[in-house]
């Protein structure tokens, strides 16, 4: 069945894919730099009347915790990804990679860049994750 | 490779440029055509104990000058910017007027944002976080290399914790670039040939980046073009106002371009033996790109042979794989004419700092536009191995 893009469901299986993955735990092995953050931001023409925080505890290609925050709680990462629905839509789909888009100011960066390049692999795989989960777009 | 259906790229350079000789002393109209009442100059130490540039700048500015800021240094630091916008708030200063190098741009770009958002700089590390323009910002470049007055980044140094912070956002694109021959007149030939190199590894990366585009492209095959006549002529008589003035407008498209397309390996690599050694930047870059093109000639040959086309070759006979080491043997010769050194043993990087520097260069965000995907530090460390 497939899972609302963002929902609790959705980052449930997000976390699971990642600890199921192989490649992210060898890309992501020397990540200890905290928590990543995404925030969705809100769309109310499509239903998303809110911006959504998803909080990623990774740490050493692990994902230990993933859940829904408020975008207040999101902010609080050291890394804090934030787009609008259609971009990370574009992330998830594989038509946008996450560092172009930041470049691009097409998603925004609060945090430290050097720290994401470092683990841009690491990065890549974490989007591989996404793709495998069945996902369904509030706006399709 | 060519272009495709694929291709989409975002093409983002909306500052004013204004050319000419003596053109900075109309830095009072641009100021008024921001709607702005009080300028805080910004420079360097050098600058005002050297040249008369930053008091001409003063003077041309008048009543609406509120004062100088002179305190920047290379690799300008968080704390000098937390300075500047602090004296910038004190004055009421309602614009920026850097003079300068790449530093005293930089600077003045976070100083923009300080004194827009309040705070301290390092609260704004990050990149396209900024929600609103900020403090209007015009340029007058002192040097014909970094192409600062038009790109959207700032590297600000934290200098307690030893690392450099990135400000990317296109709010911080500077509101005019003023670029006027009589600015670098005084630049002496080794400063001019490796500012002029700068500019000219600026063109080249933006063109094999990853992100290369059109757009970018055009404008870096001109910038490469414009350097190839004029950099001699500048690095040979300084007083030519005609090479002083096409070498800024060289700097300045390779700016744009790669603002836009991104950078490579080349610049990931000088970022880093800059950082730990201090060797000046335009000279990393131009030591560094001859074996940077090497490692990447199988990826990009055709971009290779558009640049040895401006170097007056025939490329007809020459296969696309071959073209980066054809375009590495150019660049030696046209380094070599300009007086460059050759070598990173030549401006005092230690042999047993390369490993460092090689773990170094994969944090740099210029590397992940390289052409050629690199992750591994032993890659790195063959490349420096073989400028040093």
């Amino acid at each position: 069945m497939a899972l609302t893009f963002p929902s609790a469901e959705w980052v449930e299986e997000f976390k699971r894919q990642i600890n199921l993955s192989e490649a992210y735990k060898k890309a992501g092995a020397t990540w200890t730099a905290g928590v990543v953050a995404l925030i969705i931001s809100a769309k109310p023409e499509i239903g998303l009347t809110e911006d959504v925080g998803i909080w990623l505890d990774l740490h050493q290609g692990v994902c230990r915790d993933a859940k829904i925050v408020a975008a207040e709680e999101a902010q609080k990462a050291p890394f804090c990804i934030t787009g609008d629905y259609v971009r990370w839509k574009q992330v998830i789909k594989k038509e946008l990679e996450p560092v172009k888009g930041m470049m691009q100011g097409k998603l925004k960066l609060k945090g430290d860049l050097p720290t994401i390049v470092r683990n841009v692999k690491g990065a890549q795989e974490l989007v591989e994750c996404t793709t495998r989960i069945d996902t369904k777009f509030f706006d399709e | 490779m060519p272009y495709d259906a694929q291709l989409n790229f975002v093409f983002w350079c909306p500052t004013k440029i204004v050319f000419g000789e003596n053109t900075a002393l109309d830095i009072g109209i641009e100021v008024e055509g921001l709607k702005c009442k009080k300028a805080l100059i910004v420079t360097d130490k050098d600058l005002i104990k050297n040249t008369d540039i930053p008091e001409k700048i003063r003077k041309a500015l008048g009543s609406l000058c509120v004062g100088i800021f002179s305190d920047v240094e290379p690799d300008s630091g968080i704390h000098i910017v937390n300075q500047g916008g602090k004296l910038g708030k004190e004055l009421g200063a309602d614009c920026l007027v850097s003079v300068g190098g790449g530093s005293a741009i930089d600077t003045a770009k976070g100083i923009a944002i300080v004194l827009k958002e309040g705070g301290e700089l390092q609260d704004y590390a990050g990149f396209q976080v900024l929600t609103r323009p900020q403090t209007p910002h015009l340029v007058i470049p002192t040097t014909a290399g970094t192409g600062s007055e038009v790109t959207y980044v700032a590297v600000i140094k934290d200098h307690l914790e030893g690392r450099k912070l990135i400000f990317g956002d296109y709010n911080i694109l500077p509101n005019v670039a003023i670029l006027d021959p009589k600015m670098t007149e005084g630049l002496p030939p080794r400063l001019t040939g490796a500012t002029g190199m700068d500019a000219i590894c600026h063109a080249i990366e933006a063109l094999h980046s990853s992100q290369k585009e059109p757009i970018a492209d055009g404008m870096a095959l001109h910038a490469i073009r414009l350097i190839r006549e004029y950099l001699p002529r500048a690095v040979e008589n300084g007083k030519d106002m005609t090479a002083r003035g096409q070498m800024l407008i060289a700097a300045n498209m390779a700016g744009a371009a790669f603002s836009n397309a991104q950078l490579g390996m080349v610049h990931a690599l000088a970022h880093s033996v800059g950082a730990k050694f201090k060797v000046h930047h335009g000279l990393a870059n131009s030591i560094l790109l001859p074996p940077c093109l090497k490692y990447n000639a199988d990826a990009c040959g055709d971009v290779y042979l558009k640049v040895l086309a401006i170097f007056g070759v025939n490329i007809e006979r020459i296969r696309p794989e071959e073209a980066g080491s054809a375009v590495a043997e150019k660049i030696i010769e046209f380094t070599k004419k300009l007086g460059l050194p050759q070598r990173l043993r030549d401006v005092g990087v230690p042999e047993e700092g390369l490993k460092e520097c090689s773990e170094l260069a994969l944090s740099d965000g210029a590397i992940v536009y390289n052409p050629k995907f690199i992750s591994d530090s032993a890659e790195v460390l063959k490349v420096y191995q073989q400028a040093w």
